[in-house]
């Protein structure tokens, strides 16, 4: 779960990358760049932080 | 006799405007300075000099410039080599005063870090925000400094600095992508044992300690000392250098404007995002490796409130922070001579005005949700202020500085709740949300405030032009920070993460539970923080 987290959290990144090349226009990279924050997001707080929350101190 | 008074008052008046609005005098045809004209040039007699010079009108005069060939005596190339020496030497001395006064934030960091845990770990605290300063700087003069500036290609103000010329580079999109510098380690590597490379590696490494020191923040109170040692060395030789090569090393990131035509490329003056997002990001992946202090979060994840022991020393270490602020955004034009270095002023005025704002903000945000002007999240507040405008100070003027402190204040009262209720990561200072958060919105800001007026030199990341926000007409400059922004969620968290899991593989992060009830004065340091006093445990629901 850990391992996935932080797969997506870099393919949000390298999907913001990718914009430079695939994308011309400002308001198409400006889109591509905001789903790669979002994406990146989702890894940390939706998978990393909720794995690591499952066997969190004050559960057991 | 009423209208002629008004009659020729109106008339003077006019007179008056068209006088005042009359065109200057051409400018007189400059004439080239020769060296006789120099050695034609009065200096004080001996005599006068023998009687004092309380008035400061005889000291310091032409005898005073360095003669290169005594027996061909003054010349203008004397002259001017000495004009040139005086302009670096001011930017010399301005770097390394404003160097100092970041330095001596880590006194600031320590006390508001201290303040804020509990006694029973104020030595523990303590020492690790005393040791970050010593851990850091040498894992950055001994490879972190190389990696970061090695490849900058050069600082104008401080000299040139011409070593600092080796960027190793991929091609990606057709485009160069610079990754890391490669000259400096131990600064005697490819020639910079140099007096520009050393004013600018004390810059730099005050900056870098910066970032280090607001992850003991928020994994204090249960971070094992021995895990802490190594993951300040690693923060201190890579993760920060990196990230700061791409944005202020001649990286990729400040490449995005002459590469993609993206405004300026990534812009951010003195830190926001270099400094204190990787900080406050780290922060946010070590926390998360620790885990929460006991006793923090009940068994239905209901968090509790566990208060720091000293609000006094809390808000004096701000003010220490305000105090040195001072040096972090002014002294980045690395200069007072030269290259738009002036807009100090402006830089200086700014800081003050954000955090003031950011301050005020918490403060009436707290007032108005929990019926009392809370002093750690003021405090917090103006720490967030100055967090916020550090990326952009340069950018902006007045106006659009107050407004990114104010949010700011608002955002850190916020981001606090998200991540302590919400996340469930426990942060007993609120350094992800005060540098993490704010940070990033700092890092934004400026792609929404900068007012395209400032000009260092006519060019910024070698973009023509002045930094142009999106408020401004130009959009394209935020879409290069809001990449930055990226890189620092995607990648520092990442890499950050990474590191700090592997160090609690092999080392372990967490100190024992025994430790941590106990406090960690004893178990991990030897000696109590506070060892005449009397601490008494307090009972939280589990």
């Amino acid at each position: 779960m850990i391992f996935s987290g932080i797969v997506i959290t870099l393919l949000g990144f390298l999907l913001s990358v990718l914009s430079l090349g695939f994308v011309s226009s400002v308001g198409g990279r400006m889109t591509m760049v905001l789903i790669g924050l979002a994406v990146s997001l989702f890894g940390i707080m939706g998978v990393i932080n909720r794995a690591n929350l499952k066997n969190a101190i004050w559960r057991r | 006799m009423k209208k002629f008074v008004l009659l020729t008052g109106i008339v003077a008046l006019f007179s008056l405007a068209a006088f005042s609005q009359a065109p200057a005098a051409p400018p007189a045809t400059s004439t080239p300075i020769t060296t006789n004209d120099l050695k034609n040039v009065d200096t004080p007699k001996m005599d006068d000099r023998l009687k004092g010079d309380p008035g400061a009108s005889l000291t310091g005069n032409v005898s005073d410039i360095a003669v290169n060939d005594s027996k061909k005596g003054l010349t203008v190339a004397d002259a001017l080599n000495q004009i040139g020496q005086n302009k670096v030497a001011i930017n010399f001395v301005w770097t390394l005063i404003t160097g100092f006064l970041v330095m001596f934030m880590q006194a600031g960091f320590a006390v508001v870090e201290t303040g804020l845990c509990r006694a029973k770990n104020a030595n523990h605290t303590m020492m690790m925000n005393f040791m970050v300063y010593g851990v850091g700087m040498l894992a950055y003069w001994l490879i972190g400094f190389a990696i970061q500036m090695g490849g900058v290609g050069g600082v104008a103000n401080l000299g040139g600095v011409p070593s600092l010329n080796t960027e190793h580079a991929i091609t990606l999109f057709g485009k160069s992508f610079g990754l890391f510098g490669q000259h400096g380690i131990f600064l005697t590597q490819g020639g910079t044992y140099d007096v520009g490379v050393m004013v600018v590696f004390l810059f730099q490494m005050v900056f870098m300690d910066t970032a280090l020191t607001i992850v003991t923040g928020s994994a204090a109170e249960r971070w094992k000392y021995s895990a802490f040692i190594v993951s300040s060395f690693i923060m201190g030789a890579f993760t920060y250098p990196l990230f700061a090569n791409w944005a202020w090393g001649g990286g990729w990131l400040a490449n995005l404007g002459t590469n993609f035509g993206l405004g300026k490329g990534y812009c951010d003056f003195a830190g926001s995002g270099v400094v204190h997002a990787v900080g406050g990001i780290t922060a946010l992946a070590v926390s998360m490796v620790v885990g929460p202090r006991l006793g923090k979060y009940a068994r239905d994840g209901r968090p509790n409130a566990i208060i720091g022991h000293d609000i006094v020393i809390v808000l004096t270490g701000c003010f220490i922070l305000a105090f040195g602020w001072f040096g972090f955004n002014p002294g980045s034009t690395l200069g007072a001579s030269g290259n738009g270095s002036l807009r100090i002023s402006s830089i200086a005025v700014n800081t003050m005005l954000a955090g003031m704002t950011g301050g005020f903000g918490a403060m009436l945000y707290m007032w108005m949700r929990y019926g009392k002007p809370d002093a750690s999240m003021s405090g917090n507040g103006l720490l967030a202020g100055l967090v916020a405008i550090t990326a952009p100070s340069g950018f902006v003027n007045t106006v659009g500085a107050s407004i990114i402190g104010l949010i700011a204040g608002v955002l850190v009262c916020l981001s606090v709740e998200f991540v302590d209720r919400k996340l469930k990561v426990d942060d007993p200072v609120g350094a992800i949300s005060v540098h993490g958060a704010n940070g990033l919105w700092g890092v934004i800001s400026v792609g929404l405030f900068a007012d395209g007026k400032s000009n260092y030199g006519g060019s910024w990341n070698g973009v023509t032009g002045s930094v142009t926000g999106l408020f401004y007409g130009d959009a394209s400059q935020l879409v290069a920070q809001l990449i930055g922004v990226v890189t620092l969620v995607g990648f520092v968290f990442t890499f950050s993460y990474v590191v700090n899991l592997v160090i609690d593989y092999f080392v372990g992060q967490r100190v024992s539970a025994k430790a941590e009830l106990e406090g960690l004065d004893l178990p991990e340091m030897g000696q109590l923080g506070y060892p005449e006093f009397e601490l008494k445990g307090r009972a939280v629901s589990v």
